[in-house]
C-alpha cells in the first residue's frame, strides 16, 4: 500500500500565486473550519481560548520580505505552506502501517487515520512540515486537498473545489489537473513559470507556485496626490463638484 | 530534531539488547562460549532489547494500531526493524530453550543470530539514514556507529580485548560521524530560497510568525535547547563511551567486575551521543522559521 502509484491519468493540486497572496489567513480559517466540521474527524486545538494555545492545522501562511533589485526597497510577500502531493511522496514510503497513501485515480496523498499509529515518521520524512500530528486524537493529520468537497455531489458544482481555493479573496489559489496541459492551472504554470519548492529534495511536488514579479521602477505607485487632478468627473459627482466649483 | 528520551532509550537499550545477541551468536559460532554464559547473556540481550521495544512503543501517539506497523515491509525500515526484530527475538528464545533442554548448541545457530541480530541494528539506524530532510543523518555512518555502538556494548561484556578493537572502530567512526553531520545542509542546495521556490542564495527574511505559539513542527522539529553545549557533551560522549572503558580494560584485563564498570561509563557515553544526534541534527522544515 505505501508503494507510490503511477499517476498517470491525473495530478490534481494547486497552483498558489504569490504576486497576489496578500497574506490574510482566509484559506488557513477555512480550512481548518471545513476540516473540523460536518465529521468526527477534527482538527484539535488545545487551551484554544487561554494563554499558549496550540492546534492542528492543514496550511500556514508565512510572511516574508526581501530585497527588491530594481528599487532598492524591501518588498513584503505572503506564502502559504501545505501538502504538495508529491508524485515520490517519501511521507507514504516511510509508514509502517499503510496509513499513508498516494491515490492512483487523481495522486491526492491522504491518511488513513483508522491505521495510522501516530509514530510522526511521515511528518520527519515531509521536507516541508505539511503534516502535523493531532495531538488529541494521536493521528496524522494532513492537507486532503478536499477529496469530500471536489467529489461531492450534494454540493452545486461552482463549490466543487477545496475550500482553500473557494475562500481565497484575491484568486490566488487555483486547484485543477497538472497532468492536463489543456488544464487553467497547466496554462498559468507554463505562461508565468510555475516553479516546486525544494526541488533538490526529489519529491516532485504536483503543486506549483508562481513567484513574486519585481516591481519594475516606472511600475511603483506616484506619490503625487491624485484628487485634485480629479477634475473632469461625471454624473451626480461631477455635477456637486462643478456647482461647489462655482461657489 | 527533538530528543525525545522514549526513542533515545529506544535505539540505546535495544542496540545494547541485540549487541549482545549478535555477539554471543558470534561465540556461539566459534564454540567460544559456555553453555551458563550463552543462556545468560541471551536472556539479558532479549531483556534489553525488549525494554528498548516496550520504550518505543510508549513514544507512539495512537499505540492500538501497533501492531500494523509489521505489514509495510516493502517500503518502510521501520516495518523491517519492527518484523526483523520480532523474528531475531524469537529466534534468540528459541536457541535458549534448545540449549536448555539439550545442553549444547548448534554452531550454525549462532551465526544466524548473529547476522539477524545486526541487520535488526542496521533497520533501526536506516530509519534515520533515509530521511533526506535531516542531511546529519542521511550517510553512511549513522549505520556504522548504530551498529559499532551496539557490538561494543556486548563485546565488553562477553570478551577481553576484542572489546578494544570494537570500542576503537566505534570512536573512530563517532568522530567522522560527527564531522560529516556538522556539514550538514552546508553541501546542500537546500535554503529558505529553495524552500520558497527561489535561487538558492536569494536572500529572504520572516517579518511575522506563521503563528502565535508553538505547535508540533516547532516542537518535533525546529528544537534547538541545548545545541551551546553540544561540544563539551561531545567530549563527555566520547571520554565515558571510549576512553574510560578503554583504559580500564586495558589496566584490568578479563575482570568480569571492571567490564560492568566499563559498560556502565560506555552506556552514559552512547546514551549522550544519541542525544546529541537528536538535538544537533537540523531538519529542513527549519528554513521556513529562520
Amino acid at each position: 500500500m505505501t508503494k507510490l502509484p503511477k499517476c498517470d491519468e491525473k495530478k490534481l493540486g494547486l497552483l498558489i500565486d504569490l504576486d497576489t497572496c496578500v497574506g490574510c489567513h482566509g484559506c488557513v480559517v477555512s480550512c481548518k473550519e471545513w476540516n473540523s466540521s460536518g465529521s468526527d474527524k477534527q482538527l484539535s486545538d488545545i487551551n484554544s481560548h487561554r494563554r499558549d494555545p496550540v492546534g492542528t492545522f492543514l496550511n500556514r501562511v508565512h510572511s516574508y520580505e526581501r530585497e527588491n533589485c530594481n528599487t532598492n526597497e524591501t518588498e513584503p510577500f505572503y506564502f502559504p505552506r501545505s501538502c504538495l502531493h508529491c508524485e515520490d511522496a517519501p511521507c507514504v514510503t516511510v509508514c509502517p502501517t499503510g496509513a499513508s497513501y498516494k491515490r492512483e485515480e487523481d495522486g491526492i496523498v491522504l491518511v488513513n487515520e483508522d491505521d495510522c499509529m501516530g509514530c510522526g515518521l511521515c511528518a520527519w520524512a515531509c521536507p516541508y512540515g505539511a503534516r502535523e500530528l493531532d495531538l488529541v486524537s494521536g493521528v496524522m493529520k494532513k492537507c486532503t486537498l478536499c477529496v469530500d468537497r471536489i467529489y461531492n455531489e450534494e454540493l452545486p458544482p461552482e463549490d466543487r473545489v477545496p475550500v482553500c481555493v473557494k475562500s481565497c479573496p484575491t484568486g490566488a489559489r487555483a486547484f485543477g489537473d497538472f497532468n492536463d496541459p489543456n488544464s487553467d492551472v497547466s496554462k498559468k504554470v507554463k505562461e508565468r513559470g510555475g516553479v516546486d519548492l525544494m526541488p533538490e529534495m526529489q519529491t516532485k511536488p504536483v503543486n506549483k507556485y508562481l513567484l513574486p514579479r519585481i516591481k519594475s521602477k516606472n511600475s511603483a505607485v506616484s506619490s503625487g496626490s491624485g484628487v485634485e487632478e480629479e477634475t473632469n468627473a461625471k454624473g451626480l459627482l461631477g455635477w456637486v463638484d462643478r456647482a461647489l466649483s462655482k461657489l | 530534531m527533538h530528543p525525545a528520551p522514549s526513542i533515545i532509550l529506544f535505539t540505546v537499550l535495544s542496540g545494547f539488547g541485540f549487541g549482545l545477541i549478535s555477539i554471543t551468536g558470534l561465540l556461539q559460532f566459534f564454540n567460544q562460549i559456555s553453555i551458563f554464559d550463552l543462556i545468560t547473556f541471551s536472556i539479558l540481550g532479549i531483556i534489553f532489547s525488549t525494554v528498548g521495544l516496550v520504550s518505543s512503543f510508549f513514544h507512539l501517539a495512537n499505540k492500538k494500531n501497533a501492531i500494523k506497523s509489521m505489514s509495510q515491509w516493502q517500503t518502510s525500515w521501520l516495518s523491517r526493524e519492527a518484523i526483523s526484530s520480532i523474528f531475531c527475538l524469537l529466534l534468540v528464545s528459541a536457541n535458549i530453550a534448545w540449549v536448555f533442554l539439550q545442553n549444547m548448541y548448534i554452531n550454525e545457530v549462532g551465526i544466524v543470530l548473529f547476522f539477524l541480530a545486526l541487520f535488526t541494528i542496521f533497520t533501526t539506524s536506516m530509519i534515520y539514514a533515509q530521511l533526506k530532510t535531516v542531511p546529519s543523518w542521511n550517510n553512511i555512518f549513522t549505520p556504522a556507529i548504530f551498529i559499532f555502538a551496539a557490538l561494543s556494548g556486548g563485546a565488553i561484556l562477553l570478551t577481553s580485548y576484542a572489546s578494544l578493537v570494537t570500542l576503537l572502530v566505534f570512536g573512530t567512526l563517532q568522530i567522522l560521524f560527527w564531522y560529516t553531520a556538522d556539514r550538514g545542509f552546508k553541501d546542500k542546495e537546500t535554503s529558505v530560497g529553495t524552500a520558497l521556490g527561489f535561487d538558492a542564495n536569494e536572500e529572504i527574511r520572516p517579518f511575522d510568525a506563521a503563528h502565535t505559539n508553538q505547535n508540533y513542527l516547532l516542537n518535533e522539529m525546529v528544537y534547538k535547547v541545548g545545541r551551546k553545549h553540544s561540544i563539551k557533551l561531545r567530549y563527555i560522549s566520547f571520554f565515558t563511551a571510549f576512553v574510560f572503558p578503554m583504559s580500564l580494560i586495558l589496566v584490568f584485563p578479563g575482570e568480569f567486575s571492571i567490564s560492568i564498570l566499563a559498560i556502565l561509563f560506555h552506556f552514559v557515553g552512547v546514551y549522550f551521543s544519541r542525544w546529541l544526534f537528536f538535538a544537533e541534527a537540523k531538519h529542513s522544515v527549519s528554513f521556513y522559521y529562520e
